[in-house]
């Protein structure tokens, strides 16, 4: 609050009192009062009310501040009611009041919501894992059959099997409640686990898969971790050029292990690199081939921030895109 | 012949799943009655348990303990968090796999646990059809007493034509058979490795042995 503010709130007060203070003085004037006695009277009474007013002023000033500092002070803002320190005056405790009331049903409202969320998370969690059972179902019916049938089927099945899986991962990732494990496992492990849930699409695309040492240990969640590595490996299928190769290979930087998902795919324009773990965002590349959700590089970079795995994206047009993920050292990890 | 025993209440796997098992030549073991597992177990004695953690109105998780004693278990599931694999492991599972599984993934690993409780003997290691003998672990083929040294690409090829030998092996069938050998190539590598291959057995007095069936694959 500035002495500014502060006097062009008053304003109307302050006009009224000196307009007083006039008609006052007038008053004696003419009632025949020596024009001394009215000037001392004048400048005494204008010291008052000038002394009264700079008092409020920093009062209500040092008042204001004392409130903005336990404010900024708080994590949760909208807990400041309860924290606010005991009210000073009638208008204060009325205002205090009414704020706690909004407050209250704010809090009510956003803990509602909170458990509409959940509410949604887990009826998806459990739609999904009631949509595997007709899915694995149909997996096996295709497998019993004639090898054409079966093979065009798979792939549909796989594409139905990609879709509900980010699904999954999609109501993870929105509700951040920690349900992932860190644990000790080898990268080649995770990689084994992509490639092979991901296999129809990519035999299908004639991707070839060339993989350099993956022994390296990392400490992360092996589900979460093959489900990213996945969603590049889709990627890089659908947009593939000639002769589609992808390498996996990895490297240990100090305590930390990189892995390098490289293809030789259409690579994707610098412009758009920025915006490309942005939720929705399908680029010029998703618009030509369609099918594109533009959802698995925003999943993977939400897991990746909650398991702190460093990703980072480059690419060339017409020469490729290589992601890196960084697995953080063992002892590094937060308590997670 | 090894007894699989599949416990799954969805009628359609359960089916299916029979079926695909005794093409492998497993014996297969199927139950609809789910209030009495372990007893049920016990009196088959199967070699290996094919699980499903979501009965109705069982905690899968306490069946696997109950099992645990009798036979080795996979516990098969549709839920996927890390968590829930972590608990079965902690009970006594022998493996787990998430629903839905990758058909030959399954297989495998129903071989490899049927191998690890020595029910299953090991892969032979010495294949032998048309005139060669394919030596695995030591990656070398031989005929008329000559040997000549294979990659792990053109043993694989070899290998899983010469478990086919007579049949026509067609190409995408290779390629997937690789790839359960975490071998993942391409069509195009695939011809070259066979090219490769068939100049390699052709110095060892083998020529045309792999023919080449237009449209249709390879034959042994």
């Amino acid at each position: 609050m500035t002495v500014r503010e502060f006097i062009y709130d008053r304003l109307g007060r302050i006009i009224l009192q000196i307009a007083f203070l006039l008609a006052v003085s007038a008053f004696l004037f003419a009632t025949g009062t020596q024009a001394g006695i009215i000037t001392i009277l004048l400048l005494v009474c204008l010291l008052v009310f000038t002394l009264e007013q700079l008092t409020d002023f920093w009062r209500s000033k040092k008042r204001l501040d004392e409130l903005q500092a336990i404010m900024s002070g708080l994590d949760q803002q909208y807990l400041f009611t309860e924290c606010a320190p005991k009210p000073q005056t009638l208008y204060e405790r009325k205002l205090f009041e009414l704020l706690r009331l909004s407050g209250k049903s704010m809090i009510e409202a956003v803990s509602d919501a909170q458990a509409a969320g959940r509410e949604y998370r887990e009826y998806i969690e459990r739609w999904v894992h009631e949509i595997k059972t007709p899915i694995t179902a149909a997996k096996l019916i295709c497998q019993n059959t004639d090898s054409d049938i079966r093979r065009r089927l798979s792939q549909e099945l796989a594409q139905i099997d990609a879709h509900v899986e980010r699904a999954l991962f999609y109501a993870r990732a929105e509700n951040p409640e920690k349900d992932f494990i860190i644990r000790e496992t080898e990268l080649s492990a995770i990689c084994e686990e992509a490639i092979q849930t991901h296999r129809t699409l990519l035999i299908q695309n004639g991707i070839r898969i060339e993989t350099g040492n993956l022994k390296e240990i990392v400490y992360t969640d092996r589900k979460w971790a093959a489900f990213m590595l996945g969603q590049l490996l889709q990627n890089a299928a659908r947009y593939h050029g000639e002769d589609p190769v992808i390498t996996l290979s990895c490297k240990k930087l100090g305590q930390q292990v990189r892995l390098a998902v490289r293809d030789n795919g259409i690579g994707i324009p610098s412009y758009e690199l920025p915006r490309v773990f942005d939720r929705g965002f399908t680029g010029s590349n998703g618009r030509k081939r369609g099918g594109s959700t533009g959802m698995g590089l925003y999943l993977c970079k939400k897991l990746a921030d909650a398991l702190e795995i460093g990703l980072q994206i480059q690419s060339e047009q017409e020469a490729g895109t290589c992601v890196t993920f960084t697995f953080p050292a063992k002892a590094n990890l937060s308590k997670m | 012949m090894q007894t699989v025993m599949v416990i799954e209440d969805d009628q359609i796997i359960r089916e299916e799943l029979t079926t695909l098992l005794k093409n492998e030549g497993y014996l297969v073991q199927i139950t609809a009655e789910f209030e009495t597992i372990p007893e049920q177990v016990g009196s088959i004695r199967p070699d290996l348990v094919l699980l499903d953690l979501g009965l109705p109105g069982r905690d899968g998780l306490s069946l696997c303990a109950a099992i645990r004693k009798i036979a080795p278990i996979i516990v098969i599931t549709s839920r996927t968090s890390s968590l829930d694999e972590l608990k079965a492991l902690d009970l006594g599972s022998d493996d787990y796999v998430t629903k839905p599984y990758n058909i030959p993934v399954l297989l495998a690993r129903i071989k490899a646990v049927l191998r690890r409780n020595g029910s299953e003997a090991a892969e032979p290691d010495i294949l032998e059809a048309a005139g060669l003998r394919l030596s695995l672990t030591r990656g070398t083929v031989t005929a008329f007493g000559e040997t000549a040294e294979l990659t792990r690409n053109e043993l694989k090829i070899l290998a899983h034509l010469m478990a086919h030998a007579g049949e026509i092996v067609s190409r995408a069938d290779l390629i997937e058979a690789l790839w359960d050998s975490q071998i993942y190539i391409d069509d195009n590598t695939l011809s070259v490795n066979v090219t490769r291959l068939r100049s390699k057995l052709q110095e060892l007095g083998m020529p045309d042995i792999i023919k080449t069936r237009r449209g249709m694959g390879y034959q042994l």
